[in-house]
C-alpha cells in the first residue's frame, strides 16, 4: 500500500510540481489549495505525511492553524512546513507546533523526496520500535539513525531533521572539521549560505545548552566551518 | 544658548531682530524728546518776544518822562537790606516833636529790634533794658525816622563831661557813594530838641565844635523809655549811599559806659550798613499796575542804577506737593529723568535781589544804546534759565534809560510741564508694556521654534528612520496659530513619512517572499523536466537557466540578509572572543574558497579580544574579502591585517586595483551604493558593505575605506574596542 501524502499549497503550479515530483516516487498525493478544503480532506481521511504552505489564499497564518488541527486529529503525523517565510520567527513557531521539518521556498525536489522518506522512516521507528536499531555513541551524545533522534547524556535533544543530519555529519568523525561546503551539502537544501550554516548551529548549540548549559562541544573553525570536539 | 542672539550657525538669531526692532521703537519716544525741546525752545523764543513787547510797552509809558530820571526829583528810599526796613510814603506833614501819632497808618509799619540782631558792650541783655521799635518814611524833600525806646535808665547828656559817649543816644553812619563815612551823634542834655555831631571812629568826640544843622532831631522822654523823631534831607543819601542807625543805652550814672547797643542793621562793620536804593517813586507807582509773580520789570537810568523795580521772575517758593496720583509710585526719580531728559529748569533758583542797586547785561547794555535786544541767561546758581527783554527808554531822541524785564523760563513751561510729564509717563509706560510684550513674544516664538526644531532633529535618526516615541512627544500647545499648524504638518509629514519608511524596510522581505513562489515553481519545474528528459537536463540552456536562478536567489537572499541584520543581532548575545583566531581561520578558508587570489595575513599581535558575536564579525570580515575580490585586480593578492592601537583592534583588508573615487570613501558603506563591476554575472546591490557597516556599528567600532597611495589599491578598515583588560 503506497503512502499518502497531503499537499496544502494555493499556487497551482507549485502544487502540481510536487505532485508529480513525490508521485515519481510512488507515493499517493491529495492536492488542497486552502484551509477549508484541507480540513475536510483530512476529516475523511487522514494522509500519512502533510506538507503544509504557511499563507494560504487570504490566510496569513492558515498553515499554522492546520498544523494545530491536524497535531489535534493525529499526535504522530508528520508535518512539514514548505514556506517562502524565512525568518526566525516563522520558524520557531513551525517546530513549537511540532512539525517535523521546516523548509524554505525554493526547494530542490530530490531532496524533498529524499526528507520525506526519511521522515517516513522515522515514523515507522517510532510505530514499530526496532530493538537492534542503529545507533550512533559518541562519548555523552547518542544519535538514533533509524528514528533519526537524539540524546545528550540520556536527555532527548528534539532536533529537526536537518539539524539531526548536522549534528551527525560532524560527530561521525570527531575533531574533524566540516566544511560549510561539506555542510550544505548535509542539509540537502537546493541554495544554502555559510550564514545559513551559522543559523543551524546556533540553533542546534542552543537546544544542547538547554539540557546542558556546560555544553561547548560544538567547534567554530573560522572561515572554514565547524567540528565535533571529542570530550577529555 | 536659549538666550544667545547668534544662531548656532551664521547670521542673526530671530530674536536678535526682534531686539533690532525694539531699538528701532525706543527711537520714537527718542525722537518724542526732541519734538519736545524744539517746541521749548520755540515756545521760549514767542516768550522772548513777549517780554520784548512788555519792555517795549513799559518803555513807551516812561517815554519823554525825563523828569522821572532826573538825580534831584529821585528820593532815596531805604531799603533795610536784609533788614527789609522800607521806607514808605508819608501820608502828610510830619512834625519833628517826638509824638509818634502823626505817623499814622505808618506804625503799623513799626519794626522790633528787640535783640533780633546784634548788640555789643555787655554780656548780660535784658529786653526791658533796651529795646526798640523802628521805622522810615519819606515825604518831599526829607526823610524821616521814628525811634521807639523801651529803657529803664533815661540817661541824658551831662554837661561836665567832653567825651560823648556817656549817655544815651542814637548814631546814624551814612557812607556815600564815594565810600567815605559819616558818623552822626544825636544827643541830648534833656527831653526835647537834639543836636547833632560829627563824629570821631570811637565815637568818642565831635570832629568839629560846631553841630550839624540840617539835621533836625526831637527826643521826647515817656513813660517806660523815650521816642526819637528824626528828619533829614534826602540829598545826603545818593544813589549809592548806605545807612544805619545805632541805639546805645547808658544806664548807670556812675560808671556812664554804654551798656547795650541795638543796631538796625546786621553786623557792626561799615561795609554792612544796611543798603540804600534810590527809587523813583513815580516810576514805582506807573509800574504798579504790573506788579506781578511771573516777570520783573527793572527800570535802569543811564548809569545802569536801578530807578525802580516790580514784580518776581518766578516762584522762589518751594513748590507744594502736588496731587499726582499717577506719578506717586515714580516718585522723584521719574521726575528727576524726565527734566533731564527735557533739560527742565528748576523752579527753585536764586537770582539777581531786587535790592540791588546796579544791574548790567548785555542786553542792558545795548538798551542803553538805543536797541532793543533780548536773551537767555542762567540764573546766579545755574538752576534755572532766566529770559531778558531790554528796550531804551527815549527822551527827545536820546536814551534816558532802560527797561528790563525777566523771567524764569520754568514759569513758561510749568504748565504745559505738567501735560507733558503726564502723556510721557503714558508713553513710557505704554512703550515699556510694549517693549516688554514683544520681547516676551519673540522669546516663546524663538523657544517654540527651537523647541520643534529640536524636536524635528530627535524625530529622525541620522539614517534617516523615523523614530515614533519621539513623534509621539511632539510639543503640542493649544493655540491655532502658525507654528502650531506648522508642528502639526511636519508631525503628519513624520507620520507619512514613518509609514512610508516601515513600507521600504519591509520592502527586501515582501519581495522576496513574493519572488521565492514563482522562483519556486520555475526551480521545481526545471528539475522535472530535467528529470523526464535527459536531453533537456543535459541541454546548455538548462544550465543557463539554473545559473540565472542561482544569481536570483543569491540577490533574494542578501536583500533580506541586510533587512533583517539589525534587528536579528538585537536578540544575539555578545560573548568575549579572540580575533586572532578568527582572522587566522577565516583567512584560510578565503584562500581555499578563492584559490585565484593569494591571500597574505599579517598580524603584529598574539590575542586581541573583543566582546560580540563572533558569527558575525565573520559575516563583516566576508563581506569585506567578497568586496575585495569583486572589485579588485583579477588574480591579484588580497592583504590583510590585525593591528592593535589605543585599545581598538583594526581590522584590514586591501585589494589591489582601482582607486575608489573621491566622493565615494563617505558613501561606500551606505546601502544600494555599488562602484559597479566589471564581471556582470555578479550580483551588486551594494548591500555587502551595508551589513559589514551595521556589523561594525553593533560592536560600536567604526569602518572607513582609504586608498592606497599611487593608486595601487583599496583598503577597508574596520575598528572594534577591544575588551578592557583586567589589570590586577
Amino acid at each position: 500500500m503506497s503512502r499518502t501524502i497531503a499537499i496544502v499549497e494555493d499556487d497551482i503550479d507549485q502544487r502540481e510540481n510536487y505532485r508529480d515530483a513525490l508521485m515519481a516516487h510512488g507515493y499517493d498525493v491529495q492536492l488542497y489549495s486552502n484551509r477549508q478544503n484541507a480540513r475536510q480532506g483530512f476529516q475523511t481521511r487522514l494522509p500519512d505525511l502533510a506538507i503544509l504552505d504557511i499563507m494560504l489564499e487570504n490566510d496569513m497564518d492558515g498553515g499554522f492553524d492546520l498544523c494545530r488541527e491536524l497535531r489535534a486529529l493525529s499526535p504522530e503525523l508528520p508535518i512539514i512546513f514548505l514556506t517562502a517565510r524565512n525568518s526566525d520567527i516563522d520558524r520557531v513557531s513551525g517546530l513549537r507546533l511540532d512539525a517535523w521539518d521546516y523548509l524554505t521556498k525554493p526547494v530542490n525536489l530530490e531532496f524533498l523526496a529524499v526528507r520525506v522518506s526519511s521522515l517516513f522512516r522515522i515514523a515507522d521507528t517510532l510505530n514499530s520500535p526496532d530493538d537492534h536499531s542503529d545507533k550512533l555513541v559518541v562519548g555523552l551524545l547518542e544519535l538514533d539513525q533509524n528514528s533519526m533522534s537524539t540524546r545528550w547524556n540520556g536527555e532527548p535533544v528534539s532536533l529537526t531533521l536537518t539539524e539531526f543530519w548536522i549534528v551527525e555529519a560532524m560527530a561521525r568523525r570527531p575533531g574533524h572539521v566540516k566544511t560549510y561546503e561539506a555542510m550544505m551539502q548535509v542539509t540537502r537544501q537546493s541554495y544554502v549560505e555559510k550564514n545559513t550554516i551559522n543559523g543551524y548551529i546556533r540553533r542546534i548549540r542552543n537546544k544542547f545548552k538547554e539540557i546542558d548549559s556546560e555544553f561547548n562541544l560544538i567547534q567554530t573553525v573560522f572561515g572554514i566551518g565547524y567540528r565535533w570536539q571529542p570530550e577529555s | 544658548m536659549l538666550f544667545s542672539l547668534f544662531s548656532d550657525k551664521r547670521g542673526l538669531s530671530l530674536r536678535a531682530k526682534f531686539l533690532f526692532i525694539v531699538v528701532a521703537i525706543v527711537s520714537l519716544p527718542w525722537m518724542g524728546i526732541r519734538y519736545v525741546n524744539e517746541m521749548k525752545s520755540f515756545l521760549l523764543q514767542g516768550q522772548e518776544d513777549a517780554l520784548l513787547l512788555t519792555a517795549k510797552a513799559v518803555g513807551t509809558v516812561l517815554n519823554e518822562r525825563d523828569e522821572l530820571f532826573r538825580p534831584d526829583t529821585g528820593v532815596p528810599e531805604l531799603l533795610g537790606g536784609t533788614n527789609d526796613v522800607y521806607a514808605h510814603q508819608l501820608e502828610s506833614l510830619l512834625q519833628v516833636d517826638g509824638d509818634p501819632i502823626d505817623w499814622g497808618s505808618q506804625l503799623d509799619t513799626l519794626r522790633d529790634f528787640t535783640g533780633t540782631l546784634g548788640q555789643e558792650c555787655t554780656s548780660i541783655y535784658e529786653p526791658h533794658s533796651l529795646s526798640v521799635r523802628h521805622t522810615l518814611g519819606f515825604l518831599n524833600e526829607f526823610l524821616y525816622a521814628l525811634f521807639m525806646v523801651d529803657d529803664d535808665v533815661v540817661l541824658y547828656r551831662a554837661d561836665d563831661l567832653r567825651r560823648l559817649d556817656h549817655s544815651d543816644q542814637l548814631r546814624m553812619t551814612i557812607k556815600d557813594s564815594s565810600g567815605e563815612i559819616f558818623r552822626y551823634l544825636l544827643i541830648t542834655r534833656k527831653s526835647g530838641r537834639m543836636s547833632v555831631y560829627l563824629m570821631d571812629k570811637q565815637w568818642r568826640y565831635p570832629l568839629t565844635g560846631e553841630p550839624v544843622s540840617n539835621i533836625n532831631a526831637v527826643m521826647v522822654e515817656v513813660d517806660g523809655g523815650y521816642n526819637i523823631e528824626l528828619r533829614l534831607p534826602r540829598r545826603l543819601i545818593d544813589a549809592d549811599s548806605r545807612l544805619g542807625f545805632d541805639i546805645v543805652d547808658v544806664d548807670s550814672p556812675e560808671i556812664r559806659l554804654p551798656r547795650d547797643m541795638i543796631k538796625t542793621y546786621p553786623e557792626a562793620d561799615d561795609e554792612q550798613l544796611s543798603r540804600v536804593m534810590i527809587l523813583s517813586p513815580e516810576i514805582a507807582r506807573i509800574l504798579g499796575g504790573l506788579n506781578t509773580q511771573i516777570a520783573r520789570i527793572w527800570i535802569l537810568d543811564t548809569e545802569q542804577r536801578v530807578r525802580a523795580v516790580v514784580g518776581n521772575p518766578g516762584t522762589n517758593i518751594p513748590s507744594k506737593p502736588e496731587s499726582r496720583s499717577f506719578f506717586d509710585s515714580f516718585g522723584n526719580g521719574y521726575n528727576r529723568l524726565f527734566d533731564w531728559l527735557l533739560q527742565m529748569p528748576s523752579d527753585n533758583f536764586r537770582d539777581v535781589e531786587t535790592s540791588e542797586s546796579h544791574r548790567s547785561d548785555i542786553v542792558i547794555t545795548k538798551a542803553l544804546n538805543g536797541e532793543q535786544g533780548s536773551r537767555r541767561r542762567l540764573s546766579l546758581d545755574n538752576r534755572a534759565e532766566i529770559l531778558v527783554a531790554a528796550y531804551p527808554i527815549l527822551s527827545a531822541g536820546s536814551v534816558i534809560g532802560a527797561v528790563v524785564v525777566e523771567q524764569s523760563s520754568t514759569e513758561v513751561l510749568k504748565l504745559q510741564d505738567k501735560a507733558l510729564k503726564s502723556v510721557a509717563a503714558v508713553t513710557l509706560a505704554a512703550f515699556l508694556l510694549i517693549t516688554f510684550a514683544i520681547f516676551i513674544f519673540a522669546s516663546r516664538l524663538t523657544i517654540r521654534i527651537r523647541r520643534l526644531h529640536f524636536a524635528t532633529e530627535q524625530a529622525i535618526t541620522s539614517k534617516g528612520r523615523v523614530r515614533n516615541e519621539y513623534v509621539d512627544a511632539f510639543p503640542k500647545s493649544t493655540g491655532g496659530d502658525e507654528i502650531n499648524e506648522l508642528s502639526h504638518s511636519i508631525t503628519s509629514m513624520l507620520g507619512r513619512l514613518s509609514q512610508y519608511t516601515r513600507y521600504l524596510e519591509a520592502m527586501p522581505d515582501t519581495l522576496a517572499h513574493e519572488l521565492n513562489n514563482p522562483l519556486n515553481v520555475v526551480s521545481s519545474s526545471l528539475e522535472i523536466l530535467s528529470n523526464d528528459s535527459k536531453e533537456a537536463g543535459e541541454s546548455k540552456y538548462m544550465h543557463r537557466a539554473r545559473k540565472g536562478l542561482q544569481r536570483l536567489r543569491s540577490i533574494l537572499t542578501s536583500l533580506t540578509e541586510a533587512a533583517n541584520l539589525e534587528e536579528a543581532l538585537e536578540y544575539e548575545h555578545r560573548e568575549d572572543f579572540d580575533l586572532v583566531d578568527l582572522v587566522d581561520g577565516c583567512t584560510e578558508g578565503y584562500q581555499i574558497s578563492f584559490p585565484n587570489h593569494l591571500f597574505i595575513l599579517n598580524m603584529d599581535v598574539t590575542t586581541a579580544r573583543i566582546s560580540g558575536n563572533p558569527d558575525r564579525i565573520a559575516q563583516l570580515l566576508d563581506k569585506l574579502v567578497d568586496n575585495a575580490v569583486d572589485f579588485g585586480e583579477i588574480n591579484g593578492e588580497i592583504r590583510l591585517g590585525l593591528s592593535v592601537v589605543d585599545n581598538m583592534a583594526y581590522i584590514s583588508v586591501t585589494n589591489t586595483g582601482s582607486s575608489l573615487p573621491e566622493e565615494m570613501k563617505d558613501r561606500l558603506f551606505d546601502p544600494m551604493v555599488s562602484v559597479g563591476s566589471k564581471d556582470a554575472t555578479q550580483s551588486h546591490l551594494g548591500l555587502g558593505l551595508f551589513v559589514a557597516r551595521i556589523i561594525s556599528e553593533y560592536h560600536h567600532g567604526t569602518i572607513e575605506a582609504e586608498n592606497l597611495p599611487d593608486a595601487a589599491g583599496v583598503t577597508l578598515t574596520v575598528g572594534l574596542p577591544l575588551v578592557a583588560t583586567k589589570s590586577d
